[in-house]
């Protein structure tokens, strides 16, 4: 089962590089960074995981998972909307400037 | 305590700021002023208590193997230097250009100069990337801070590419943490010797790259000219002369901590990408109309040559790159600051344009020339000095082929260097008397920012000159003596 999330979270992230690096919407490379992002978080909560664990709060019965990936992910999901929120402000100003979202037609900075 | 102080105090500044607006609408500017003394002198205070006895604070007095640590050796108190010095004279060109109109700037500022301050201080991989996301996002709200198309751009750039860095450097942290189980830097740098070989390829090459790309080398070097170039005078100067450092920090103490005795081709691979680097920026300032364009590929340029020193993995290279970093701020900063100054007056970023300012703005010339001068490397200057120490010091390593990119790197320079001042010195086409031509545009004197690049520019004179005498050497080769020493870093951190 830990296998399973591990291969899907590859999938994932190379899903969200392809579509960076491929797709020429702006929407979609944010898109891209929004999946990046959750298959590493899926990598570190799955690197808590013990099987048979139980939530890590007192009083424990048996083997508890790990709670310290899990305030990784919080943190890291807080500086991730951050950045994403931020992405889509500048989109939404480049787009009243250009009437676009397609990177072909934002070209004022090539060379 | 002092440590905790240089984080806090930024970051309660970057809270009052927009508490103030709330209360009185126009900050003064006196107000902005002393918060940002303060700021410095805490963060000149770390660096003091860092560089006489290497410090370490324990934030909550829990054991390293599960608290967060800051430390301060001799290595972050150089960079704390540098940064300090560098925002110091960013927030001083800010007050003079805007005065305390805009308080988001003023926010987004002190709550940049807190995370750097972070950055350099702290002792855990996690909080690291903490850090360098609040750093980020505050570098990007700079960047876009003019809100015209070009900073927009520019800006969503930056995003795209250090949040895809940002990934890099979060997946290179979780494997450590699941190869190790631990997240502290020093006790990592002895739990990876017992990682396996190909685990330890997978975080080398995740936190490498991810840190190559925050620090904008040559083959992911996209965002760098374009940030740099749109942002405005003062915030340029602080992105080519400050945040750069920061960024190289961190990949110099990543990298010296975990992979300088288990994984020696990391070094070998941030060689190759400063080679390149320096050729690279070089090349493409070579063909750069835009002045500011121009400084910034040489930013890219001189990154390559400070990851060269780097590269070497010695004492030698690690103090050679640190000196040219303190060098670079000195510099790139000042040429930043005179160049925005006078493309601002002239209206135009175009070289060819630019003519005919040595009759009307002499001091100004004067500065750049002496600064272009130091950058390009003619020898009693600092930057001669600095390029010096790093060919040697890579000679020494074994690899000539990068000196010998220095060596070339140095020709193009003066090349487009020279380019530039030629445009500066000719005469322009105010010569000629055209009665349909309005007098020049009435700008306010820039006495700070003038004053500011007509110091570094002495500074960079008198590193040059103190760069002879063994006393100032025998300071630097310490900072590089730090730097590769792990064990001494171990020990500090663990109280072994």
């Amino acid at each position: 089962m830990i296998t399973l999330s591990y291969v899907t979270s590859v999938i994932i992230f190379c899903i969200g590089l392809y579509t960076i690096m491929a797709r020429r919407n702006l929407f979609k490379t944010v898109l891209g960074l929004a999946l990046m992002e959750s298959a590493i978080l899926l990598i570190i909560v799955s690197s808590g995981y013990i099987p048979g664990g139980v939530p890590p709060i007192e009083p424990f019965m048996g083997p508890a998972v790990n709670p310290l990936p899990h305030a990784f992910t919080l943190t890291a999901i807080v500086i991730g909307a951050s950045d994403i929120a931020l992405a889509l402000a500048f989109i939404i100003k480049l787009q009243r400037h250009y009437r676009s979202v397609d990177l072909d037609r934002i070209r004022g900075l090539r060379g | 305590m002092t440590l905790v102080l240089a984080i806090v105090v930024p970051l309660v500044a970057a809270f009052l700021i927009p508490v103030f607006h709330l209360a009185r609408k126009t900050l003064p500017v006196s107000l902005i002023g002393i918060m940002g003394l303060i700021s410095l002198s805490a963060s000149m205070a770390a660096a003091y208590a860092g560089w006489f006895s290497p410090e370490v604070s324990l934030l909550g007095g829990w054991a390293p193997e599960i608290g967060i640590v800051l430390v301060a050796d001799r290595l972050s108190s150089a960079f704390l230097l540098i940064t300090g010095i560098g925002s110091g004279a960013a927030l001083a060109c800010a007050l003079e250009k805007f005065g305390g109109g805009p308080w988001r700037f003023y926010a987004i500022f002190f709550l940049l100069l807190g995370s750097m301050n972070g950055i350099l201080l702290t002792g855990d991989l996690f909080n690291l990337f903490v850090f360098y996301e609040i750093f980020s996002v505050a570098a990007y709200l700079l960047v876009a801070f003019s809100m015209s198309w070009q900073a927009l751009e520019a800006g969503l750039k930056y995003l795209v590419l250090g949040t895809i860095g940002a990934l890099f450097i979060l997946l290179g942290t979780a494997f450590t943490f699941m190869a190790t189980g631990i997240l502290n830097m020093a006790l990592l740098s002895e739990a990876l010797v017992s990682v396996p070989r190909e685990t330890l390829t997978a975080i080398s090459a995740c936190l490498v790259l991810g840190l190559t790309i925050k620090t904008g080398a040559f083959p992911v070097h996209f965002w760098l000219p374009d940030a740099h170039s749109s942002a405005q005078t003062a915030v340029s100067a602080l992105l080519s002369g400050v945040l750069v450092k920061v960024s190289i920090y961190a990949l110099m103490r990543v990298c010296f901590l975990f992979f300088l005795e288990t994984n020696g081709t990391v070094f070998l691979a941030i060689t190759v990408i400063g080679s390149l680097s320096a050729l690279g920026g070089h090349l493409m300032a070579l063909r750069q109309d835009d002045i500011k364009r121009l400084l910034a590929y040489s930013t890219v340029a001189q990154i390559g040559y400070i990851l060269i020193g780097v590269g070497c993995a010695s004492a030698a290279g690690a103090a050679a790159a640190v000196f040219h970093s303190f060098n670079h701020m000195l510099m790139k900063m000042g040429l930043f600051i005179a160049a925005g100054n006078v493309s601002d007056e002239k209206g135009t970023r175009e070289i060819c344009k630019l003519t005919g300012l040595w009759k009307e703005k002499p001091f100004w010339v004067l500065g750049f020339t002496v600064l272009s001068a130091a950058i390009v490397g003619i020898p009693p200057l600092n930057g001669f000095m600095s390029k010096w120490f790093i060919i040697l010091s890579s000679a020494g390593a074994g690899t000539v082929i990068p000196a010998l990119v220095i060596a070339a790197g140095t020709v193009i320079s003066a090349a487009y260097y020279l380019r530039v001042l030629s445009a500066f010195v000719s005469p322009g086409e105010s010569d000629q008397e055209d009665p349909f031509k309005s007098s020049p545009r009435k700008v306010r004197s820039k006495i700070v920012s003038l004053t500011i690049v007509g110091s570094f520019a002495m500074f960079c004179l008198a590193l040059g000159i103190m760069a002879f005498s063994p006393f100032s050497r025998e300071y630097f080769s310490s900072i590089g003596r730090t730097a590769v020493d792990v064990g001494a870093y171990v020990g500090l951190v663990t109280g072994r």
